[in-house]
C-alpha cells in the first residue's frame, strides 16, 4: 500500500494540452474515483500515474518517491483494463503468473499467489481454460487476479465494469467493493458512470477538461457541488437547472425570481453572495427534491411531457414556461402525473444557487 | 400461338445460386484443368502430348528415370528449399518487426517513410534488374543464394500487410505487457507473435509460394548448375533443343508439391490469417 500525489502534473501533445496542471493527494488505502465525460482525461491523467503516458510537466510520487521516468513495472501498480487485455493465448493460470514469472519469481511463491488470488475471486474450476472461453465477468475476475498476484502498492482501474451488462456490471461492482475491503489497497479508479462513482469512492474526483473540477467524498459532491457541472454530473437523473434573476439580495440571502415567471420566487441562502440584483442567475433542484404542492418555499407549474413508472418510484419528464426541461422523481403518487400540467413544490432549502458562469453561490 | 409460361417464384429463387455455382465450376475447371494436364501429360511420351493426347499413357516410370538421369535432383531441391525457407523466414521476420513498428510507434515521419515504402511497390521488378545485378556484382554475389535473398527479404507488400493485421492487435495488451515488465521485443516475441499467429502462417505460405517459384531474378544471378532452382532447371530442360515434355511435367510435378504441401498443412491457419488474426 502507498500513498500518490500529483502535483501540477500536466500532459501535451504538441500544442494540445489534455491534463491541465493537476494537484492531487491520495492517501494510502484510499479508493479514489476519478469521473468526467468522454475526452475529459481521466484515462489520461490514469495511464500517466501507471507510465504508459511520458508527463509532460510535474511530479508524480507513489509511495514518496518520484515515478516520472521509472519503467511501469517498477512503480509497484498493477492496472486493469476496461478489454481486460488477458492474453489470449494463455490459460487463466499463465495469464494470472505472467508477470511474477517474468520478474524472476521462484513457481512455488508463483503457484501460491495464483491459487490465493484465484481462492478470493473464485475462479477454481476455470485456471485452465483459455480467455476465449470464459464469459465477461469471468474474463474480468482474471483481470482483477492478475493484478492481486503482483500484490501491488497501487491497483489503477480503467474504466472495468463498461463493457458488462448491466446486472454483472451491479454484481462486479460489489465484488470490486469487497475486494477493497479485503486488500485494504489504494485503487484508483476510472469511469463515466456516476453510480460507480458514487458507489465506490471513498473520495472523487470530478474532471473535465483536462481539469480537476472538484474533490471529494460522494456524498459532499452530491449535497455541495461547486458548480454547475458537478452538479449535473452527480446525481442520477442529473439535477434540473432553472434560469432565473436576482431579485433582492439581503443579509445572508439571495431571492431569485423565475425567468417568464416573476411570481415564483425563492429566498436562498447565500453568506457572501458574488452576484447582484438583475443577474441572470441558475436555480438546481435534483429530481428527488420536489415537493408536492404546497410543501415548498414556492409552487411551480409544469407542462408534462411524458412520465416513467418504474415501480418504485416514477419519473416526471416536463417542461416549464422558460422552455428548460426538467425531471421530476415522485415517489409518493403515481396517479399524480397522468395529467397535462403538475404543481409541485420548489425548497430553499434544497435548491442550489449558481451564477451566470455556472459558479456556485454561496 | 400458346403463350410461354412465366418463369415461376421458385426459378428465380433458385437462379442466384444456380449462376454462383456455374460461375465457380467455370473458375475450378480453369484452376485445376493444368493440374490434371500436367499429371496426364507426365504419364506419356513427349511426342504424344505433342499429339495432344489427353488420357494417361504407360511412359511415367521411363519420364521418372529419364528426370532423375539428367537432374540432380537432391542438389536441386536442396537449392529451392534452402532459398525459399530463408527468403521466407528472414522476410517474415524483417517485414512482421516493420509492420509492427510502423503501426505502434508515432512519430511526425511515420507516414511518410510508409508512403515511400509503399510506393516502392509501383516500381517494376524489371526496372530494377540491372542496378540490383550491378550491386551484386560490385558485392561479389553473382552465382550465390545470398543474391537472390537480399533484395526480397524487405517486402513492401508484406510490411503492408503485417501494418494492415497489427490494426487489429489489441493496444491494451501491450499496455499490460508493458505493466507485466515487458519490454518492446519481448511483448513483440512472447505477446504479438503467438497472438498474431495466423497472419504470420499466411505471410509464411504467401512468401514461401513467392519465393519457391521465383524465377527472374535467379535466372539472372545463378549461373552454375550447382546453385540453380528447381524453377531454373525444369525452365532449362524445356528450353533444350528437342525438349523431353514427358520429363518436363515430372519436374513441373515435384516442383508443385512442395508449395502445394505448404498450403494444405496451412491452409486453416492461412484462411484466418487472410480474415484477421485478431477476433
Amino acid at each position: 500500500m502507498a500513498d500518490v500525489r500529483l502535483t501540477e502534473i500536466r500532459k501535451s501533445f504538441g500544442a494540445l494540452d489534455i491534463i491541465k496542471g493537476v494537484d492531487l493527494s491520495i492517501e494510502t488505502g484510499e479508493f479514489v474515483v476519478f469521473v468526467g465525460p468522454s475526452g475529459c482525461g481521466k484515462s489520461t491523467l490514469l495511464r500517466m500515474i501507471a507510465g504508459l503516458e511520458d508527463i509532460t510537466s510535474g511530479e508524480l510520487t507513489i509511495g514518496g518517491s518520484v515515478m516520472n521516468d521509472v519503467d511501469p513495472s517498477k512503480r509497484g501498480i498493477a492496472m486493469v483494463f476496461q478489454s481486460y487485455a488477458l492474453y489470449p493465448h494463455m490459460t487463466v493460470r499463465e495469464n494470472m503468473g505472467f508477470a511474477l514469472r517474468f520478474a524472476g519469481m521462484a513457481k512455488e511463491e508463483i503457484e501460491r499467489r495464483v491459487t490465493d488470488a484465484a481462492n478470493i475471486l473464485e475462479l477454481g474450476p476455470l485456471m485452465d481454460r483459455k480467455p476465449k472461453a470464459l464469459s465477461g465477468g469471468q474474463r474480468q475476475r482474471v483481470a482483477i487476479g492478475r493484478a492481486i498476484v503482483r500484490n501491488p502498492d497501487v491497483f489503477l482501474f480503467d474504466e472495468p465494469l463498461s463493457n458488462l451488462d448491466a446486472e454483472l456490471r451491479v454484481h462486479m461492482r460489489v465484488e470490486i467493493a469487497k475486494l477493497h475491503k479485503t486488500l485494504k489497497s489504494t485503487i484508483i479508479y476510472v469511469t463515466h458512470d456516476q453510480v460507480e462513482a458514487m458507489t465506490l469512492a471513498d473520495k472523487i474526483v470530478v474532471l473535465r477538461a483536462g481539469v480537476v473540477e472538484q474533490v471529494g467524498a460522494p456524498l459532499d459532491l452530491y449535497d455541495d457541488p461547486n458548480n454547475t457541472f458537478v452538479a449535473g454530473f452527480i446525481g442520477s437523473p442529473r439535477m434540473n437547472f432553472l434560469k432565473a434573476q436576482v431579485a433582492s439580495i439581503a443579509p445572508g440571502f439571495v431571492t431569485v425570481s423565475l425567468a417568464n415567471q416573476p411570481d415564483v420566487q425563492l429566498r436562498l441562502p447565500a453568506a457572501a453572495p458574488s452576484v447582484k440584483v438583475g443577474d441572470e442567475v441558475s436555480i438546481g433542484v435534483r429530481p428527488e427534491h420536489f415537493r408536492a404542492a404546497g410543501q415548498g418555499d414556492a409552487d411551480l407549474v409544469v407542462a408534462v411531457d411524458v412520465a416513467e413508472h418504474l415501480g418504485n418510484t416514477s419519473y416526471v419528464y416536463a417542461h416549464v414556461s422558460a422552455g428548460e426541461r426538467i425531471i421530476i422523481e415522485r415517489a409518493e403518487s403515481r396517479s399524480a402525473i397522468n395529467r397535462e400540467k403538475l404543481t409541485v413544490g420548489l425548497s430553499a432549502a434544497s435548491s442550489f444557487l449558481f451564477d451566470s458562469a455556472g459558479t456556485r453561490v454561496r | 400461338m400458346t403463350p410461354t409460361p412465366a418463369p415461376s417464384a421458385r426459378t428465380w429463387r433458385f437462379l442466384p445460386a444456380a449462376s454462383t455455382y456455374i460461375a465457380l465450376s467455370i473458375a475450378a475447371f480453369v484452376s485445376l484443368f493444368p493440374f490434371v494436364w500436367m499429371l496426364i501429360s507426365a504419364t506419356n511420351t513427349s511426342i504424344d502430348i505433342i499429339k495432344g493426347k489427353t488420357s494417361f499413357g504407360d511412359a511415367f516410370s521411363t519420364n521418372v528415370t529419364n528426370f532423375f538421369t539428367l537432374v540432380d535432383v537432391p542438389l536441386v531441391f536442396w537449392n529451392s528449399a534452402k532459398v525459399a525457407i530463408l527468403t521466407t523466414l528472414l522476410t517474415i521476420a524483417v517485414s512482421s518487426l516493420a509492420g509492427y513498428g510502423f503501426e505502434m510507434f508515432r512519430s511526425k515521419m511515420r507516414d511518410h517513410i510508409y508512403s515511400l515504402v509503399l510506393l516502392t511497390l509501383m516500381v517494376p521488378f524489371a526496372a530494377l534488374m540491372i542496378p540490383l545485378f550491378m550491386m551484386m556484382g560490385r558485392a561479389g554475389l553473382i552465382n550465390t543464394h545470398v543474391a537472390i535473398l537480399l533484395p526480397t527479404i524487405a517486402s513492401a507488400f508484406i510490411i503492408f500487410y503485417f501494418r494492415q493485421s497489427t490494426k487489429a492487435f489489441p493496444t491494451e495488451l501491450r499496455d499490460a505487457a508493458k505493466v507485466d515488465g515487458l519490454k518492446e521485443w519481448q511483448i513483440f516475441l512472447y505477446i504479438y507473435v503467438p497472438v498474431m499467429r495466423s497472419t504470420f502462417a499466411a505471410a509464411f505460405v504467401i512468401v514461401f509460394m513467392t519465393s519457391w517459384n521465383n524465377y527472374l531474378w535467379p535466372l539472372i544471378v545463378l549461373q552454375s548448375n550447382e546453385t540453380k532452382t528447381i524453377t531454373l532447371v525444369v525452365s532449362s530442360l524445356a528450353s533444350a533443343y528437342y525438349p523431353d515434355f514427358g520429363v518436363v511435367m515430372i519436374g513441373t510435378i515435384l516442383a508443385t508439391l512442395p508449395t502445394l504441401l505448404v498450403f494444405f498443412i496451412m491452409q486453416r491457419q492461412f484462411v484466418a490469417g487472410m480474415l484477421g488474426s485478431v477476433k
